[in-house]
């Protein structure tokens, strides 16, 4: 019987090799006409960790990709979806570089070793990490501080709730995500020192229903606000169903829960990515690791619902001045930790590295980051 | 009035068995071809890169038998389990609990000369797959408990625990608080073949392949296996140690498996992370199905199974979704497999009533 | 006054690949009535009573339910129209409760099952049958004869009139029993109709207002009770010409090699299957087992091997107790077994003859070198069998699936025999052969006797038992009734001894 399964397969591997030769002929041609037509076109590669169609963390950086093509004409993308970290990242990227992009972004901190390994390769492409950790001389990492827009809709969050309980479903316990929750938590307290935000772990990037369980526990918990940093809208939907308020992320998750949802911190990457490419199209670009804030409209918060009254929402757009004109900043002391330390003193603000290692929770928080 | 009816074959003629995979690739590709079509995409073109991608550069071959690799080992793993006829589904859990064992040893023993470090990091990968192989081989062996739940199981069992693993104790102090391991000490790191990714791990799958046809095919012990896989009341009415011999195989199955994890760590991503392996543990058990278990031909259909998977991936810069490339790659896997049921049946148009 | 039938089953035929089944058969059923069905294996009753219940359909004839006649396309058909099968082999789910697997699979009404209700039904049938099953309780705590009576229970609630139960005393004790046939009288007192299928006279002779009795396919005879006597039922069952003579039986057997001393063995489900076997087996003779299917035969002849252990009693080989030996240590005796499941068990399905040949020496030393395999020994010696036993077979590397049945039986037997053994135990050696088939494998067992080797057979077909044997054993309910000189035992004794019939001192 095997011998014979054997053939089956040998018979099939020579079938496809046959279809190879022939093909290859065909698509190579294909490629030089197309390259032809299109000399002045600039090639710029998207590596996504997810998939546009999310409404999340991928939505958001699609949304910048089309920014990106509506600006600058020349701009030609090309994406490649559901980029798993692992032994996939590299091939990946060095299918972009192979095919001509001049510019590679990418998306998730994951794909940090296989952008240096191809970097190395490809001196004359230029890549964009997304919350990367590490820069090469064409290797730049961006990302935003979207704890701004957090603390922002901490203040909506804060002046809406009732019984003082707001929920927090969380993807993974890690600095990130605790500062989030921490510059949300202090908004929250800004208004209403009462107030605690009780943190739920999802433990995924994206996964509609675990999240929704998340949501669903923090309900069962008696919180009327929850708030999330989870891809989905998920959470949206289950405070909708349950007749409660909530804080959006990504994008402007209102659609989702037009009665829920209140606001939500967003991405706006489609300007940074506007910028970086025309530096290196101009040939001004240099490797930096990049992080914005409000100022550079590269994280925001969405349309206030307007539920909110007209005194929260200018509290809300005074605060975004303060931090715009560089007043203030959201890790200002005094910041007390859980216990009732403080761990920053009054007036001083934390630096960028503390609050790029954070990992501990702010006073108001409830819930632990595991260890 | 006809009437349609299923009747098993019994002897296959070599017709069937060259004719039929080809008209699965065929409708599958049909099928591919009338829905990219459908959809407003250059069928020719996509399926020209697609192969271009897969195989049509020294560097995409060299990634398509990157990908390969793992799927091999994995499809080895489990085959054996199935040529006893024990389900173990557990490939995914028992490579995940090898890939913490291996990078166990290459955080711990970094300073380790190359020579003396990969054979630990070997062994170490190959105990802990086994250890995960094992327990429910002893579960089945002594109790009867059914094998396909248990490993299923501890395929969650492994997945947290490196989960927990790189969000803990071994998280990277220098990475900020992102959840990887420590990058390995390039001692620990498998010898590539000139400047591609392709690993040691090939030839460590090829020499597995051989030592398992050897094996089944010439030896007293495969003699067992094989028979015990037939039909357990056979192996008993001739004296062999059933019980031994299930205990034994998963835990060379679930160790073949480990050893799958440490050639991913040690030879791609030279770190421990999540999602090491992108379900390479269930992608074995339908290459080893497609290949009849037959330990050369699981080389070759995972090789087929890494051009299936990497073609179809990169067709996405043409502006293919990823949802379509899924479509594309499921329609060849379902075409195979119902493939095989017209391999195994045929049909009978039969007049009555 | 002309009742009218509740079932009338008329002129059935059904035939599968090479045997005819069921030829022409009529069957009446009238409500109020426990009908037995006896018949020897093979006689037909599982298959008439299959149609009956919807498994298989008939080749020709018709089946009229309270004179509609009737089509049934599945078991789901026959339901609906009142009949029910229980098979031996219960239809149970393990974890759910008594309810619970009642209502599974039944008719819905609504949307949702309401347990409650449920419940409630399920109790009230059972007491008003007199079942006394709790519908809380869960299957995997009940006693086989409690299972039996949720199966029962589980028709009653699908409304059937026509009940059929396949040997349902087999798994019971005789209190049980007892109780069952209160429950079907009950029944049929109610306006109902019983089927058993079986082969135990006096349950016959107890419980049954009429009984049909098949051989070979065809109805032998049908009549109420009344009418008839143990010794026509006996008589109708196994009756035909014997052909005595062909044999010339060894009068003056060896010393016993084999001796089976109060032998008790559990069955699969747990019960006694072997209640009590002590016998002897001598050098140079032959010993058939004579009994209906599924009376302890099986147990036996696997506790003998080595493969099921005893509960009670021992087995001595030439003097040694072996009870404690496993299969491979009994096997290095001489102890050789040819069990009933040919393809499966004596021989290993989708590997080759040659591999087949050596499945019980593979791990002895001329066939190994090293931990492998001497192939080429093992090829030479898988022509030596094929030559010596006569095998017609194209390639030994071929499968053994391609084998026909009769070269099967040679090829296996052959392996058995080459091992020169001094006991060969034999379960069904020719059942599915050929006449030619038959008698060659009939030759090889006897040119084996006549070496010296003490043989002990399971047979089913009383010709063959009289062709063959020095002295048969009668198994009946586990135990073995009577040893009789084949000589000078009587074919009827030995028919009413396997249905039942007390022993008179023979």
């Amino acid at each position: 019987m095997m011998r014979f399964g054997k053939l089956g397969i040998m018979v099939l591997v020579l079938a496809l090799m046959t279809a190879l030769v022939v093909g290859c002929g065909t698509a190579d041609q294909g490629d030089k006409d197309a390259a032809k037509d299109k000399a002045e076109e600039f090639k710029v590669g998207f590596i996504y960790i997810g998939a546009p169609g999310d409404a999340g963390w991928t939505y958001a950086h699609d949304q910048g990709r089309i920014y990106l093509e509506e600006k600058i004409p020349e701009v030609k993308t090309m994406t490649l979806e559901y980029v798993p970290e692992g032994g996939d990242a590299e091939r990946s990227i060095e299918q972009l570089a192979q095919e001509g992009c001049k510019v590679i972004i990418a998306n998730s901190f994951g794909y940090g070793d296989p952008i240096l390994e191809v970097a190395k390769r490809y001196p004359d492409i230029t890549f964009l990490h997304c919350s990367g950790l590490k820069t090469d001389t064409n290797v730049s990492t961006y990302f935003g501080r979207i704890y701004q827009a957090r603390y922002l809709s901490g203040i909506v969050a804060g002046s809406m709730t009732k019984n003082n309980k707001i929920g927090y479903a969380a993807a993974y316990p890690i600095p990130e995500v605790v500062r989030g929750i921490n510059a949300f938590t202090l908004g929250v307290r800004s208004v209403n020192p009462d107030a605690t935000v009780k943190v739920v772990w999802a433990l995924t990037w994206v996964d509609a229903a675990k999240e929704k369980a998340a949501a669903e526990s923090l309900i069962d918990a008696k919180c009327d606000v929850l708030a999330q940093h989870a891809d989905t809208p998920a959470v949206q939907q289950a405070a909708e169903e349950a007749g409660i308020l909530s804080i959006g992320y990504n994008s402007d998750m209102s659609k989702f829960a037009p009665n829920a949802n209140l606001t939500s911190p967003v991405w706006n990457w489609g300007p940074y990515y506007v910028r970086a490419i025309q530096a290196v199209m101009d040939g001004t670009w240099k490797s930096e690791e990049y992080w914005g804030g409000v100022e550079d409209g590269i994280v925001d918060l969405a349309p206030i619902s307007d539920k909110v009254p007209a005194n929260v929402k200018q509290l809300v757009a005074d605060k975004k001045a303060d931090i715009i004109d560089g007043k203030w900043d959201v890790f200002t002391g005094p910041v007390k930790d859980q216990s009732g330390a403080v761990k920053v003193p009054e007036a001083q603000k934390m630096t960028d590295a503390e609050m790029l290692s954070f990992e501990w929770f702010v006073e108001g928080v409830e819930g632990t980051i595991p260890k | 009035m006809y009437k349609v009816r299923m009747v098993r074959r019994e002897h296959n003629s070599m017709w069937v068995e060259v004719i039929v995979p080809i008209m699965s690739i065929i409708l599958a590709v049909a099928f591919g071809w009338l829905f990219l079509s459908w959809s407003g995409h250059d069928a020719a073109a996509t399926y020209m890169r697609m192969l271009n991608g897969a195989i049509g550069s020294k560097y995409n071959l060299s990634e398509t038998v990157v990908k390969a690799i793992p799927l091999m080992l994995a499809g080895l793993a489990v085959s054996l389990a199935f040529r006893m006829k024990l389900w173990n589904i557990g490939g995914e859990g028992q490579l995940y609990m090898g890939a913490f064992a291996a990078s166990g040893i290459a955080l711990a023993c970094g300073d380790m000369s190359a020579w003396l470090l990969l054979p630990l990091m070997l062994l170490a990968g190959f105990a802990a797959g086994a250890i995960w192989g094992g327990i429910p081989g002893v579960l089945r062996a002594y109790w009867q408990v059914n094998e396909t739940i248990t490993t299923l199981m501890l395929n969650y069992v492994a997945i947290f625990w490196v989960s927990y693993l790189v969000f803990g104790p071994w998280k990277d102090p220098a990475s900020m608080g992102f959840p990887l391991s420590a990058r390995f000490s390039l001692n620990a790191y498998l010898p590539v073949l000139g400047t591609t990714r392709v690993h040691l791990g090939l030839i460590i799958a090829i020499i597995i392949a051989v030592l398992f046809y050897i094996i089944l095919n010439y030896t007293r012990w495969g003699y067992e296996i094989r028979v015990s896989g037939e039909s357990q009341e056979a192996a008993r009415y001739a004296g062999i140690n059933v019980t031994r011999n299930i205990i034994l195989v998963m835990l060379i199955s679930g160790g073949i498996a480990g050893v799958t994890g440490m050639i991913e760590v040690s030879g791609i991503t030279h770190r421990l992370q999540q999602g090491i392996s992108p379900g390479y543990g269930y992608t074995g058990i339908i290459v080893a199905w497609l290949a009849r278990l037959n330990p050369f031909a699981i080389i070759l259909v995972a090789f087929l199974f890494g051009a299936l998977l990497v073609g179809g991936f990169g067709i996405q810069t043409m502006g293919i979704s990823y949802s379509i490339v899924l479509i594309l790659q499921g329609a060849v896997l379902f075409f195979l497999l119902a493939g095989e049921f017209f391999r195994k049946y045929r049909i009978v148009l039969t007049k009555g009533d | 006054m002309k009742r009218e039938p509740l079932i009338e089953m008329n002129n059935i035929s059904k035939s599968f690949p090479g045997v005819l089944a069921n030829h022409n058969i009529s069957f009446r059923v009238y409500p109020g009535e426990i009908h037995a069905l006896l018949g020897e294996n093979g006689a037909g009753k599982s298959t008439l009573m299959s149609i009956l219940a919807g498994l298989y359909r008939p080749d020709s004839g018709q089946i009229k339910v309270r004179g509609r006649q009737v089509q049934f396309r599945s078991p789901r058909y026959a339901l609906e129209s009142g009949i029910g099968m229980i098979y031996q082999h219960f239809r149970l789910v393990n974890n759910f409760t008594v309810a619970e697997n009642i209502v599974l699979g039944a008719k819905r009404r609504g949307i949702i099952n309401r347990q409650e209700g449920m419940e409630g039904k399920v109790q009230e049938l059972s007491e008003r049958f007199g079942l006394g099953v709790d519908p809380a309780a869960r299957i995997s705590n009940l006693s086989l004869g409690e299972q039996q009576r949720v199966e029962i229970l589980k028709m009653l609630y699908r409304g059937c009139d026509v009940l059929i139960m396949d040997e349902p005393t087999t798994v019971l004790t005789p209190r049980e029993v007892q109780d069952l046939f209160k429950v079907l009288r009950f029944m049929a007192d109610e306006g109902r109709a019983v089927v058993l299928i079986t082969h135990k006279l006096h349950e016959v002779m107890e419980i049954a207002d009429y009984v049909t009795v098949l051989r070979k396919g065809e109805v032998a005879g049908s009549d109420r009770i009344e009418n008839l006597h143990e010794s026509d039922l006996t008589h109708m069952m196994v009756a035909r010409e014997i052909e005595y003579g062909q044999v010339n039986r060894n009068t003056a057997p060896g010393p016993a090699v084999l001796e089976i001393k109060g032998l008790q063995v559990r069955g699969d489900l747990g019960y006694l299957a072997v209640k009590d076997a002590t016998l002897d087996i001598r050098s140079g003779e032959i010993v058939s087992i004579a009994g209906v299917a599924g009376n302890g035969q099986r147990e036996l002849v696997e506790a003998l091997a080595g493969l099921r252990t005893p509960a009670k009693g021992s087995i001595r080989m030439k003097g040694r107790d072996i009870t404690d030996y496993d299969i491979r240590k009994r096997l290095e005796l001489g102890l050789n077994m040819v069990p009933e499941d040919r393809l499966g068990m004596g021989l290993v399905p989708n590997i080759s003859v040659m591999d087949n040949s050596i499945l019980r020496s593979y791990y002895r030393p001329e066939f190994s070198r090293g931990p492998f395999l001497n192939y080429s020994r093992i090829r030479k010696y898988a022509r030596s069998l094929v030559e010596n036993y006569n095998i017609y077979l194209s390639d030994i590397n071929y499968p053994v699936n391609f084998l026909s049945g009769g070269n099967l039986q040679k090829l296996l037997l052959g392996r058995e025999l080459d091992k020169r053994p001094q006991v060969i135990i034999a379960s069904y050696p020719v059942r599915g052969l050929d006449v030619a088939a038959a008698e060659a494998v009939f030759q090889l067992l006897l040119r084996e006797r006549d070496k010296g080797t003490a043989i002990l057979l399971v047979l089913e077909d009383l010709d063959d038992i009289f062709r063959l044997s020095d002295r048969v054993a009668v198994m009946y309910d586990g135990e073995i009734r009577a040893v009789l000189d084949a000589d000078t035992a009587d074919l009827n004794t030995i028919g009413a001894l396997m249905l039942g019939a007390a022993p008179t001192g023979a």
